[in-house]
């Protein structure tokens, strides 16, 4: 009986025990990948070269020899004295040391990491999977109904001759003289007719044409550098304000100079993310984009620690949105006191792979604009000027209440919708469509 | 007659199919002198100037301090494979010692436009950029508040740091004036400061049992 049970327990613990094993082998892998995310992969990579060497085969190039490895990572400095190898890696990467790991990093630490880059391998990519055929052609209705109008209309003109050849024949047979046939571009009717249409269509296009000149909505030019703001801003979040912060500060919202791409894309040289299409649905290669952007850039991702920004030529990026030369208009007037968002005037840029424009910077659309938009009284020092607006508003408030203790209500019960009275004030009530606001 | 009528109808259907809808051309203008400014703007081209007799330094006069601004950082960029500059940054003392809630706020946010989409929302490294490595940028950034060097760096040397870039990080002076570098230096201490005042009980609680 005892027997039995020391061999139930037996059993039980070695089964616990393999399954404990199991579940720490497995976090071990786990504690590798955390370390090595926590301290080496600010400068490391496996398979990209970043501050320091792509780490992919490090056993292998060290000879495998941890002890030295050990040595390096917690002190390499003072190794790189000792070893040639070493001394040579520091000179490759131009003196930049790595980071002392002694006290931070403990032996077992150190070899977990070391075995998670031993073990780690480069995922495969599945390329095509998903995205592709996303943008299958969108059919275009406009031509199917332009054939079908055209074969209607022959349809129609055909019918049209069959019906009075037909009325020729029945009245030749009961004797009714045909009159002279005309032709049909001397008969009358056709002709007004053609006149009339010319006339609609033509008076259309000008009218058209002419209130079109100089305005751009939709104007989507080709860009030296295919950008994907939907990408940028959208995908990876990144602040409109990070490359226009001049939105804020003065009359432009500033494009960036080549030096602030590359605070990124010093490190990023490849575009892994969904397919791009352009605005024509053809698609685009997004490392080639980068690489265009390093020519500009004048960087070479072999030496990146040698690059200098100052060498940097400016892209010529096309300018979409054009205001007149007599209109004047300043972003940070309408982004920091008015408080108006980026996209009340840009569209959705988030999805805007090419931007386009959005807004058609008429006249006529900002007067409607300065006449709708209500002023942000709150939390805004700029308008804090307009005593009275504040005064009248005060009145108001006051004569409604007056009214209200009338009716009965107590006063501390009355409580007035502050929104209410400050929505009636549009910036067209502080001046936003005097003529020389924008004009001078 | 026959052959006329397919070809104009070819014609027209090319055409239909050529014109897209994509307007890659501007529109005309009606006066195009008042549109197109005629004086030098913004981003135009005045690399020219000089042939036509004009000279012209868009580059304030060497020393020049705007208004409101902090004075220059007293240490240059070190050369490639040197650190002496970036090491004696560590004993410049930042010249903001305190700020009001609205500075701080504002610091914050300039924090989470410029240095939050990599070093996180939360100052942790975890940036939409990174994202537990799932995202575009191939380095993971310095979390803030954990990681050994950076939560105990000098502010001088962030200064540093940020003015002139570190390894895969560039500058940020074309981005922030010192000013404001300075501003998000303090705030970015101040929530190291909190981390470690909520993180001491708790190590100190652990060591008593």
């Amino acid at each position: 009986m005892t027997h039995r049970r020391l061999a139930k327990t037996i059993i039980l613990s070695t089964i616990l025990l393999i399954g404990l094993s199991f579940i720490s082998n497995t976090s071990l892998a786990q504690d590798g990948k955390a370390l090595f995310n926590a301290n080496c992969a600010s400068c490391h990579k496996l398979d990209q070269k970043l501050t320091g060497p792509a780490l992919m085969g490090v056993e292998d190039r060290w000879k495998g020899n941890r002890a030295n490895l050990h040595k390096w990572i917690k002190n390499s400095s003072a190794y790189a004295k000792t070893d040639p190898y070493a001394s040579a890696l520091v000179k490759e990467y131009n003196g930049t040391v790595m980071n002392a790991f002694e006290g931070v990093l403990d032996d077992k630490q150190i070899d977990l990491v070391l075995d998670y880059i031993k073990n780690w391998k480069p995922t495969v990519e599945t390329a095509g999977a998903g995205g592709a055929g996303a943008k299958a052609a969108e059919s275009d209705n406009s031509l199917l109904f332009g054939i079908l109008t055209l074969i209607l209309a022959v349809v129609a003109l055909t019918l049209l001759q069959v019906n009075s050849n037909l009325k020729k024949l029945s009245d030749d047979k009961s004797g009714i003289p045909a009159p002279e046939p005309i032709a049909f571009w001397k008969n009358k009717a056709y002709i007004a007719m053609v006149i009339v249409v010319l006339f609609v269509v033509g008076g259309y296009m000008t009218t058209k044409g002419a209130i079109g000149l100089g305005r751009n909505k939709e104007y989507q030019p080709q860009q030296p550098i295919f950008y994907s703001h939907k990408v940028h801003a959208g995908t990876n979040q990144i602040n409109c304000l990070y490359c226009h912060g001049g939105a804020e500060q003065g009359k432009h919202a500033n494009i960036p100079s080549v030096n602030v791409c590359m605070n990124c894309h010093k490190a990023i040289n490849e575009y892994k993310g969904e397919k791009l299409f352009d605005a024509e649905g053809k698609e685009v290669d997004g490392t080639a984009q980068i690489k265009k952007l390093y020519e500009y850039a004048g960087f070479n991702p072999a030496k990146a620690a040698e690059w200098d920004a100052s060498k940097a030529r400016p892209i010529e990026w096309t300018k979409i949105h054009n205001l007149p030369d007599h209109v004047y208009f300043n972003h940070s007037q309408h982004t920091k006191a008015g408080k108006v968002q980026c996209q009340t005037c840009h569209g959705e840029i988030t999805a805007m792979g090419e931007v386009k424009q959005f807004a058609e910077l008429s006249m006529g659309w900002c007067v409607n604009c300065h006449r709708e938009t209500k002023v942000q009284f709150k939390e805004n020092g700029f308008y804090s000027i307009y005593e009275k607006f504040h005064e009248d508003i005060k009145k108001e408030m006051d004569k409604d209440e007056a009214d209200l203790i009338e009716k009965g209500f107590k006063k501390e019960n009355i409580k007035l919708d502050t929104a209410k009275y400050f929505n009636k004030i549009t910036v067209e009530k502080i001046g936003g469509t005097e003529c020389q606001k924008c004009h001078y | 007659m026959k052959k006329l009528t397919i070809i104009a109808f070819l014609t027209a259907a090319v055409v239909i199919v050529s014109c897209s809808d994509v307007k890659r051309k501007p529109n005309d203008i009606y006066m195009p002198d008042m549109a197109y400014s005629r004086a030098y703007e913004t981003y135009a081209d005045h690399s020219n100037l000089k042939d036509s007799g004009i000279y012209y330094d868009n580059m304030p006069v060497k020393g020049t301090i705007a208004r409101g601004e902090e004075m220059p950082f007293p240490y240059a960029k070190d050369a490639l494979g040197d650190t002496t500059n970036y090491v004696a940054s560590k004993s410049v003392k930042s010249p903001v010692d305190s700020l009001t809630e609205e500075q701080l706020t504002e610091a914050e946010r300039m924090y989470l436009i410029n240095c939050g989409i990599c070093h996180g929302k939360n100052l942790d490294g975890n940036g939409p950029l990174w994202k537990d490595g799932s995202g575009p940028f191939p380095a993971a950034p310095k979390n803030l508040i954990a990681d050994a060097v950076v939560s105990k760096m000098p502010e001088g040397q962030m200064f540093y740091s940020v003015t002139y870039g570190k390894n895969t990080m560039g500058s940020y002076a074309s981005q922030l004036n010192r000013k404001q570098r300075w501003d998000i230096i303090y705030y970015i201490k101040k929530k190291q400061a909190a981390a470690k005042a909520t993180a001491a009980p708790a190590k100190t609680e652990t060591a008593a049992k």
